[in-house]
């Protein structure tokens, strides 16, 4: 599959985005946004501009400049994204509709007529409020987690995982003796089970966070760390649920990176196809960094994505 | 409101989003009608405790668990109707204050509720009946 990379390009005029192609099936995009590096006021307007009465009403609400800065990035990098695959000609950022699935887990509403069918796209957005991200996948459900890789918490590590992880990770966090170390594996087990619960897209009660684990496969031991120099293959990131053995468990599968020097990010799709005993196939991944309307850089294989686990 | 006629009492459905200053006053709104001015024969002696609101007390606990999960400054303006969404809470935010607010009241949250709760005002709610459970 080849790579679509595209040059930076500037436009002055009316707004107009750069088409990309659906994702084929196994393969994964990844759009983000860095709201530091977005400043006029005049593309702020336009990002707000193609957004619902609704969301506009909610990003306005947010308290603080920052907060309401990312929201709107958020829903702005939403409906761009997705205009960007011009699914059919009459789509664009602003007529884009969403709804909630019962869960509550967002998904686009097609307008659609008797003799089109709209293509099972499926995404999944998250942000702080230094990073947005949005990723999308066909025929795959898809969950995305992205962190400040300093993010501290309030509580003591081993403290809110008893809380709230599986035995199994508790016990992964606790043989680390190294605090820093050990609050960065916490932070990637969280991004990576935030990403699980969002591809399924049952809300957090739907798969409580102490009923399944997620761990390491081949090197449990070094946790989810980087094979440095390594011609191995990064380990697999598996998942195990305890409440429902007959969820399929070995139909998700997980990639977690280190975005932009700041973040990590975890990435959470269905596999199809996949049967016992078969290897994994792996994930396509293409990353890139935009300012929708502005610019656009596909930056895999660049050291804004660096792989951890999973691919 | 309580509006009674002679022979019955009715009460109209009460709004459950207080500010904290009526809601004190409210919890204790425990009517008695065997007094004077009412034939008792006629009325039974009822006590009524309008249980809504959640005390102011536990309003501001919230509130000070809240700004401190999300270094908002002291002079921020955050009551009851504050939503944790718009004070900039993200999902780790949010656990880690339903934890804050476990330690705090002595109670266990299931994720049902976790989830549920979106506002200062509904999280305090939700501890008190919690709360309540425990005695």
């Amino acid at each position: 599959m080849k790579l679509h990379c595209f040059q930076r390009a500037f436009f002055h005029s009316s707004p107009s985005l750069i088409p990309v192609q659906l994702p084929a099936p196994m393969e994964t995009h990844l759009w983000y946004m860095k709201p530091s590096e977005v400043k006029s006021e005049s593309l702020l307007k336009e990002y707000l501009d193609i957004l619902s009465p609704c969301e506009r009403k909610n990003v306005l609400q947010m308290g603080g400049e920052e907060l309401r800065k990312s929201a709107l990035l958020a829903r702005a990098l939403v409906r761009t994204t997705i205009a960007r695959y011009q699914i059919n000609s009459e789509i664009t950022p602003r007529s884009l509709k969403f709804r909630k699935n019962i869960h509550g887990k967002p998904e686009v509403e097609w307008q659609y007529s008797d003799d089109w069918h709209p293509p099972s796209l499926h995404f999944n957005i998250s942000h702080t409020s230094s990073l947005v991200a949005c990723g999308v996948t066909v025929n795959s459900q898809i969950g995305i987690d992205v962190e400040e890789k300093h993010r501290s918490i309030k509580h003591n590590v081993l403290s809110f995982a008893r809380r709230y992880f599986s035995e199994h990770e508790v016990q992964f966090l606790a043989a680390i003796s190294d605090p820093q170390v050990q609050r960065m594996e916490f932070i990637k087990l969280w991004t990576l089970k935030e990403a699980y619960v969002k591809a399924l897209g049952k809300g957090f009660s739907g798969a409580p966070f102490k009923t399944f684990t997620i761990r390491s496969k081949s090197v449990p031991e070094e946790g989810f760390n980087k094979l440095e120099g390594s011609s191995l293959k990064a380990s697999e990131i598996v998942v195990d649920s305890f409440d429902n053995p007959t969820v399929l468990t070995s139909n998700w599968q997980f990639l977690l990176l280190e975005l932009a020097n700041s973040h990590y990010a975890a990435i959470c799709t269905e596999k199809h196809g996949a049967s016992e005993g078969d290897r994994n196939v792996p994930v396509k991944l293409t990353v890139w960094k935009t300012i929708p309307f502005l610019e656009d850089e596909c930056v895999s294989g660049t050291d804004a994505v660096k792989t951890i686990c999973g691919l | 409101m309580a509006s009674f006629t002679a022979s019955s009492l009715s009460f109209s459905p009460v709004s459950c989003s207080f500010k904290q200053n009526q809601a004190s006053s409210l919890r204790k709104a425990s009517l008695s009608f065997s007094g004077k001015g009412f034939p008792s024969h006629r009325l039974p002696a009822l006590r009524f405790r309008v249980a809504c609101a959640a005390k102011p007390d536990t309003v501001n606990k919230v509130v000070e668990i809240v700004k401190k999960q999300l270094a908002l400054p002291e002079d921020r303006e955050v009551n009851g109707e504050s939503k944790f969404a718009t004070l900039g809470a993200d999902s780790l935010d949010t656990v880690e204050i339903v934890m804050g607010l476990e330690e705090e009241f002595g109670i266990a949250v299931e994720e049902e509720s976790a989830q549920s709760i979106t506002t200062v005002q509904e999280a305090a709610d939700l501890i008190e009946k919690l709360l309540e459970k425990k005695c």
